[in-house]
């Protein structure tokens, strides 16, 4: 076979199961593919030869001396996923973009945005669409950069820092029959804003449309706060990046908590669209449909965790699924054409539900609000899942979540009928951290493995791959390789700090490369041909 | 200036209703006829962001409290005693206007084109004025943290006395008058909520290592994965076991018993026993 005719090969074996095109060659973006699955169909790495692992390279990021905008130490955790196309990959912390050389590991550019401020909490990575490199900024700029040597192209506003914005959300390259976008979305919860998601041109940065998480108002769905203004100031920022379905054209993602945080006196009802999962026409931004998984939120659960899209077989019938295990403790099988819900369930168990309605959706339990002497809440602020992405397998039909089981006690400082910003918090108590396996036909868990010796809070995103492992972070700063199957842990390396980002693989030249984030370092290891 | 003329290329492209894009009205009118003019305003809010280097307007305390008595003098009848608005006033806090104020160069204006309002107010008591909305601004985007420790002696001492000794099994283990005599006056209310919640171990885990055919070793736990256990033995010394089939291991949890009680606690037994340990003199 030549190199040509194996290339094909390797590109028909990528079709995935609804359509789209993955490269293994590649990881061109923050999922891999737009299915949110983070699956790879690569297996040069598999059980069998999982000892033989090695390590390639490392890089460590190097923001040198600049000071952070806005004062305090450089944050250069990698909580981003790199980005691999054409054999360069991407990496980002808050205002700097590094490409390197995926095979060795060598910098190739590394681009510094001056920043006047945002909060530097951390950043997603980056969008790449042919030779142009798409990154936001703490300070609320979309950035559009020369892949070849990190040279600005253009920079645009999509956010509003004297309102508290700030950008930290991997953009997304959607391309339809009908235009490209890049999809980016906003940060920011310190004060009563209202959340968004936007289009932008990739060639001229030009918006496209944008979409808010609220109602318009007189719409059925604004009964679902006391007041327009309420609404037009409930929050529902869009953290996470979204996914895609090319054959429905929809775009997936989730909304973050509503505003106020904590006291939600002030905004009696569901106050949709914040913690919704949401799927809109990427050519329009008209919304399509939603289904909201902590309707009142109250305890920043935002419910912004990927939405994962497969097609798979429900009592016999082939469906287009739609999956999330949400920040609130529960796991939603959806159907991606329509949102109706077909399962509901607890992925760890809470105490904050009274059950669930007609549409699947759980009901809070008022007992269980944040209260002026404490109420006792499980899963805590931190979640039962946050940010780091999941895993779907399609060979073992399992849906992966690093989660924790976690408590604390909410409470509610801000008792006035129109409270503002946060009026309350919660302080955090006892946790333990675990990877779940969950059956998504029935919602039960297949498997738990609770990770010894460390509490819970994992922020390690999870890589399952055909070689038959499933990657994830451990902990005690173990990147670890455990049989999907089962659970049982099969391989693992120790790094200096614990996993902080989604693991990654591709390969180049028959080496398959496994590249894992742990603090301010990328790890990449590699598997020869033999 | 580069970054000057970025920012009113984003704007443009930021604003989807241009005709609401005016300053004039941006500190908001009544509610009942502001939802459109507030979803345009929401809109173009980036039309005034990044209009300058971005720093936020420092709060001088003494201008704040010279800004309070203009404000109670002349605003609070209509925006409220913290500037959150009433019917007939919008809210201050959540202006855009207000936001991107610095030492009144949007306000002043503002003020003198909006209908009943101040117009003769001074320069000095104008920016007094952005010095007690911007703290108002800036004690809520930090409201997260509380002003004073929330009062979480709510419950009854005696039911708190029954659980002790009853079903939260408390007294299993603790005593009144042995471990946690005078505990009331040692920590603070909510430190004495949080402690018995989640208690904290004083000292490490003792753990028992024995590998197939060999002697126990027994230990302070150091570290614990799924592939390596390490503990500091009487003796001092450090050793580390690889978790392999041939190896046993049995680590005490002395926090179980009060963990599983996390899956029992009501919140009325949470603060009548608080309110029991406070007692605790």
């Amino acid at each position: 076979m030549n190199r040509g005719m194996k290339r094909l090969a390797v590109f028909l074996f990528a079709v995935t199961a609804f359509g789209q095109v993955s490269f293994p060659e590649a990881w061109p973006g923050y999922n891999g593919d737009a299915s949110g699955r983070r699956f790879s169909t690569l297996s040069r790495i598999n059980q069998s030869n999982i000892d033989s692992l090695s390590l390639a390279w490392v890089y460590r990021v190097n923001p040198g001396r600049a000071p952070q905008a806005g004062g305090g130490n450089v944050n250069t955790t990698i909580k981003g996923t790199p980005v691999v196309v054409n054999g360069v990959l991407y990496t980002t912390i808050p205002d700097h973009v590094w490409a390197i050389d995926a095979r060795t590991g060598r910098e190739i550019w590394h681009y510094v945005w001056p920043s006047k401020g945002g909060w530097h909490i951390g950043n997603r990575g980056v969008a790449v669409l042919r030779e142009t490199v798409y990154v936001e900024t703490p300070d609320c700029n979309l950035i559009a950069l020369n892949s070849k040597d990190g040279k600005e192209k253009w920079h645009t506003q999509i956010c509003d820092l004297e309102q508290f914005y700030y950008a930290s959300v991997a953009p997304i390259i959607v391309n339809t029959s009908v235009k490209n976008h890049v999809i980016t979305g906003v940060s920011g919860d310190d004060l009563d804003i209202p959340g968004y998601i936007e289009s932008h041109d990739p060639d001229t940065g030009a918006l496209q449309w944008r979409w808010y998480a609220h109602p318009e108002p007189g719409t059925p769905e604004a009964k679902t706060w006391p007041s327009v203004e309420a609404m037009l100031h409930g929050g529902g920022m869009t953290w996470v990046p979204s996914t895609y379905d090319p054959d429905l054209n929809l775009l997936y993602f989730g909304t973050g908590n509503p505003q106020p945080v904590i006291a939600g006196q002030g905004r009696e009802g569901s106050n949709l669209f914040t913690e919704c999962i949401i799927a809109l026409n990427p050519d329009t931004g008209k919304l399509a449909w939603y289904f909201q998984p902590s309707p009142h939120d109250t305890h920043d659960w935002d419910a912004v965790q990927t939405p994962v899209l497969f097609d798979g077989e429900v009592n016999g019938e082939p469906r287009k699924l739609l999956a999330q295990a949400s920040r609130n403790g529960w796991f939603f099988l959806l159907d991606r054409a329509t949102g109706r819900n077909i399962l509901s369930s607890e992925f760890v168990k809470t105490n904050w539900t009274l059950g669930v309605d007609a549409k699947g959706q759980p009901i809070p339990n008022p007992a269980k609000q944040p209260k002026p002497d404490g109420a006792l809440v499980t899963p805590n602020q931190g979640g039962a899942i946050n940010w780091p992405s999941p895993s779907f397998n399609p060979e073992t039909g399992l849906f992966y979540a690093n989660a924790a089981r976690a408590w604390s006690v909410y409470y509610l400082y801000d008792d006035d009928d129109k409270p503002e910003g946060w009026g309350g918090n919660d302080r955090s108590g006892f946790s333990e951290a675990m990877v779940q396996a969950i059956d998504y036909k029935t919602g039960k868990i297949r498997w738990s493995h609770k990770w010894p010796g460390g509490g819970g809070g994992v922020r390690s995103g999870l890589l399952s791959t055909a070689g038959k492992l499933l990657f994830a972070g451990d902990p005690s700063a173990n990147f670890v390789a455990l049989d999907p199957a089962t659970g049982e842990p099969l391989w693992h390396a120790a790094l200096h700090a614990v996993v902080s980002n989604g693991p990654i693989t591709y390969e180049l030249d028959g080496v398959q490369y496994l590249v894992v984030g742990a603090g301010d370092t990328l790890y990449g290891f590699a598997m020869r041909a033999r | 200036m580069r970054r000057l003329i970025a920012a009113k290329k984003g704007d443009r492209q930021l604003c989807p209703l241009p005709r609401f894009c005016s300053k004039a009205g941006a500190l908001g009118r009544g509610q009942s006829s502001l939802s459109p003019f507030l979803a345009a305003l929401l809109s173009c809010t980036a039309l005034w962001g990044q209009a300058g280097p971005y720093q936020r307007q420092e709060v001088d305390p003494a201008a704040a409290s010279r800004g309070k008595r203009v404000y109670t003098q002349f605003c609070i009848n209509c925006h409220g005693a913290s500037a959150k608005g009433t019917e007939q006033g919008p809210d201050l806090i959540r202006s855009p206007l207000v936001l991107r104020d610095r030492l009144g160069d949007q306000i002043g204006p503002a003020l003198k084109k909006l209908a009943n309002h101040k117009t003769d107010l001074t320069n000095a008591q104008v920016a007094d004025l952005t010095h007690f909305l911007k703290d108002q601004i800036e004690a809520t985007a930090k409201n997260r943290n509380p002003v004073s420790p929330p009062n979480v002696l709510t419950g009854d001492l005696e039911a708190g006395r029954t659980y002790f000794n009853g079903a939260g099994k408390c007294s299993t283990c603790h005593s009144p008058t042995g471990d946690l005599a005078g505990v009331g006056r040692k920590y603070s209310p909510l430190d004495l909520q949080q402690r018995f919640l989640f208690p904290r171990l004083s000292q490490p885990r003792h753990v028992t290592i024995t590998l197939s055919g060999g002697q126990p070793v027994s230990g302070a736990l150091e570290r614990i994965d799924d592939f390596s256990v390490s503990l500091r033995d009487t003796s001092g010394e450090y050793r580390t076991f690889s978790r392999d089939k041939n190896i046993k291991v049995d680590l005490s949890d002395p926090l179980a018993a009060h963990n599983q009680m996390l899956d029992v606690y009501t919140d009325q037994d949470i603060h009548n026993v608080a309110r029991y340990l406070e007692s605790l003199q």
